[in-house]
């Protein structure tokens, strides 16, 4: 395992870069995220360990990271004060740094940015302001502004699709939006779901039992089954949805974690396995029991754990998957001011 | 700590409890909601203004009064349920008839059921239910009892000799005060805190009356009786509950023989009132309420039944409250107000105690000793009282529960807007 303290500056999300194996973005906050700094480290994994190639100190605090799909040194951080950065890293060392590019629309704190994934040149931003705003790079303002109501601290793109995207906030609703559909006050809101719903009854079973709603923190789409989304949130329980069978309830419910989940990550490499991290310290790798059909269809109900890392002394905030090289390595940093790259691996079966 | 910083460390902190509290008191558009709930005044049985007057008849006013409150379209109401306890056949005929004589078209479909003392509640989470499922959108639980004209043994079937051969199933017939006495004294619950306990109902339902509390939840009723001393048929309209009897003690309560046993401790003060009235509560989810410009009064939220011996029938609300509570993700800290029916002192306040409930949040403005316990109503009725209240404290969530004879207890979780 190793290891890079991000000596005063609390994690908040980790990002491996989609262009070169060895390079990790963190962002972080001094104080918790409470108030203070932000920090956007940029790490490369050397020979010699870890270490920090460059950094950019922001006024307020960093909740997320994002790289560009477009260029390789580009990347974006989602800050407190309800802007967007865009930040180069290939930018002569003696250059001031400043973001740039800034898009500074959100009323309140910015909790997640990605890229498209599809077409790569687009981007967009989840706040607790409730919307969900769409930008592209060489435009000076956002292009699309999606309401959901909500404080939403996760939106994320469809990997499958240019124009799909979908966001989980407090309500404890998952929402996907379509761009492909013509403008109207539906705002190209598609399928609107509750995640507390309970799941679809079983013949000669006892009937699921309804849950209350709770806050979603996070939600990642399955990289190869492009009709599954896993959620998570305050309610600690990781669940996985059809979005073509939106009535059934999750397809799968993953129960372990001992305080809310802050974030999950499909695997890049295998349709069935994802990552979480948690307010419990832990990150744990799980089945959901997919993998006997690429459909999506199989495995329902069937996930299981199938490891754990316990060595953050602090809450889990962030995870991601390295794109490259043997399947099972990634990243988590935390409140502990630690990251941490490990291979899932080890944690298995032990 | 700047402002921000604090709405930040609050946020991470609903993040890390166990949400419950938090995340019940959201909104959502799947919720179920009361948009309007009201009951008839409860006057005694065989000696108040109603006890010449129909049950169906009593129902019938809780229907109109509805209807003239909530303004809503009669015909989008497609399902009642009516809890009812001792009308012959459920009083299903009567019930669908009152509906139809009240303005509901012959589209509005009526049942009723019985649940004894639960029969209200077990109608207004049966509706929130059918609700949930979408089999229906619009619904009215319901609960009535004519207590002055259909209470006495005909309300019981005989036993057949198989039901009086087992122990446990010939234990259902027992009298529920001859029961409720031997469990007071095996629990030990003095006469002396039972006593004091059917005082404070007393007070504080008087309390509750002088300040106009009821008012809201209350929907005056006309009714036409025959005035016992006179033979005089007279019309009346009834504003108030009659059986809050005025400056009672527990002292004054202590000079009443008691009723079930010699030495025994239960009695007419402090056991709950043979009464009469009628409730009821319409329901539906809050994005239709939203549609039909409906006021929320609050919403449901969870509710659980369970069963206990027979003979052990009053501790009900003490083992279904935690399994609500459980399933709405709230500790019983979290709630503002409990009312839990007071069939008798004795059983109720075995109940508080043993789940260490806060007394004061137990019943504010009385109960059933106090006002009266129309079998089939009291479900109903109890969430009226509840949501008034708690909006008027600017509180947010509520537990209603209640034993049930034979041997059961239910209770559910509501939350006030």
């Amino acid at each position: 395992m190793l290891e890079f303290r991000t000596q005063g500056f609390n994690g908040y999300s980790v990002k491996y870069s989609p262009f070169f194996d060895s390079r990790i973005a963190v962002a972080a906050s001094a104080n918790f995220g409470l108030v203070g700094n932000g920090r956007l480290y940029i790490l490369g994994l050397t020979p010699n360990g870890i270490v920090a190639e460059k950094w950019f100190d922001t006024q307020d605090s960093l909740f997320d990271t994002a790289w560009s799909e477009s260029h390789e040194s580009q990347l974006l951080t989602a800050s407190g004060d309800g802007s967007l950065k865009l930040f180069d890293i290939a930018l002569p060392p003696d250059s001031p740094s400043f973001p740039i590019a800034q898009w500074t629309e959100h009323a309140r704190e910015v909790f997640s940015c990605a890229w498209n994934l599809v077409s790569k040149d687009s981007f967009l931003s989840s706040s607790w302001d409730g919307c969900v705003k769409i930008y592209r790079p060489e435009m000076q303002q956002s292009v699309l502004t999606l309401p959901t109501h909500s404080c939403t601290y996760s939106a994320q793109w469809s990997p499958h699709s240019p124009g799909i995207l979908s966001a989980v906030s407090s309500d404890s609703h998952l929402r996907v939006f379509d761009l492909r559909t013509p403008a109207s006050a539906s705002n190209h809101l598609t399928l609107k779901m509750p995640i507390h719903a309970p799941p679809k009854a079983m013949p000669g079973q006892p009937p699921p039992r309804g849950v209350p709603p709770a806050e979603a923190l996070t939600h990642d789409w399955n990289k190869y089954r492009d009709s599954i989304i896993a959620t998570a949130g305050v309610d600690r329980v990781i669940r996985t949805f059809d979005i073509r069978a939106p009535h059934q309830g999750p397809l799968c419910q993953l129960v372990g974690h001992e305080y809310a989940v802050r974030k999950v990550a499909w695997s890049p490499h295998l349709a069935d396995v994802l990552l979480s991290a948690s307010y419990d310290m832990t990150a744990r790798v799980w089945s959901d029991g997919g993998a006997m059909g690429i459909d999506g269809g199989g495995g329902v109900g069937m996930g299981k754990e199938m490891g754990r890392m316990g060595r953050h002394t602090e809450f889990v905030t962030g995870v991601d998957w390295c794109l490259f090289g043997a399947e099972g390595w990634c990243a988590s940093c935390g409140w502990d001011e630690r990251l941490l790259v490990w291979d899932v691996r080890g944690t298995m079966g032990s | 700590m700047s402002y921000q910083a604090q709405q930040r460390l609050s946020q991470v902190g609903s993040h890390l409890g166990k949400g419950g509290k938090q995340a019940l008191l959201e909104k959502h558009p799947d919720d179920i909601v009361i948009t309007c709930a009201l009951r008839t005044p409860i006057t005694r049985g065989g000696k108040g203004p109603f006890k010449d007057t129909a049950g169906a008849d009593l129902l019938h006013g809780a229907f109109a009064g509805l209807l003239e409150r909530s303004h809503i379209d009669p015909s989008l109401v497609e399902d009642i349920a009516v809890g009812c306890v001792l009308a012959p056949g459920g009083g299903a005929t009567e019930f669908r008839a009152a509906a139809l004589a009240a303005g509901f078209p012959a589209s509005t479909a009526v049942k009723s059921l019985n649940r004894q003392c639960s029969s209200g509640l077990a109608a207004c989470v049966d509706i929130a239910n059918a609700i949930k499922t979408g089999m229906i959108e619009v619904g009215i639980g319901a609960g009535v009892e004519s207590m002055s004209t259909q209470y006495g043994p005909q309300a019981v079937t005989e036993f057949s000799e198989l039901l009086e051969e087992h122990e446990e199933a010939a234990n259902c017939k027992v009298p529920m005060g001859q029961l409720s006495e031997q469990m007071a004294q095996d629990k030990h619950v003095s006469r002396k805190d039972q006593d004091a306990f059917a005082a404070r109902s007393f007070q504080k339902a008087e309390r509750a009356q002088e300040q106009g509390l009821f008012d809201e939840e209350i929907y005056p009723l006309k009714a036409r009786y025959e005035d016992p001393k006179t033979e005089e048929w007279k019309e009346v309209l009834v504003r108030a509950d009659d059986g809050v009897r005025k400056g009672m003690t527990a002292e004054s309560l202590s000079k009443i023989r008691p009723a079930f046993a010699k030495d025994g401790s239960i009695h007419a003060g402090n056991a709950s009132q043979v009464s009469d009235g009628a409730a009821a509560v319409l329901l539906m989810t809050r994005a239709k309420a939203e549609q039909l410009g409906q006021q929320v009064l609050g919403k449901f939220v969870q509710a659980s039944v369970v069963g206990v011996p027979p003979l052990l029938m009053g501790i009900g609300p003490w083992k279904a409250i935690p399994v609500a509570l459980e399933k709405a993700g709230i500790t019983k800290e979290d709630v503002d107000i409990y009312e839990i029916n007071e069939a008798f002192a004795s059983q109720c306040l075995w109940c508080v105690r043993e789940l260490g409930l806060d007394e004061s949040k137990v019943n504010p403005k009385g109960g059933a000793i106090a006002f009266g316990h129309p079998l089939g109503c009291t479900g109903a009725r109890q969430v009226s009282t509840l949501l008034y209240e708690l909006r008027r404290r600017k509180q947010r969530i509520g537990v209603t529960s209640m034993c049930v004879g034979t041997g059961m207890g239910m209770a559910a979780v509501w939350i006030a807007e």
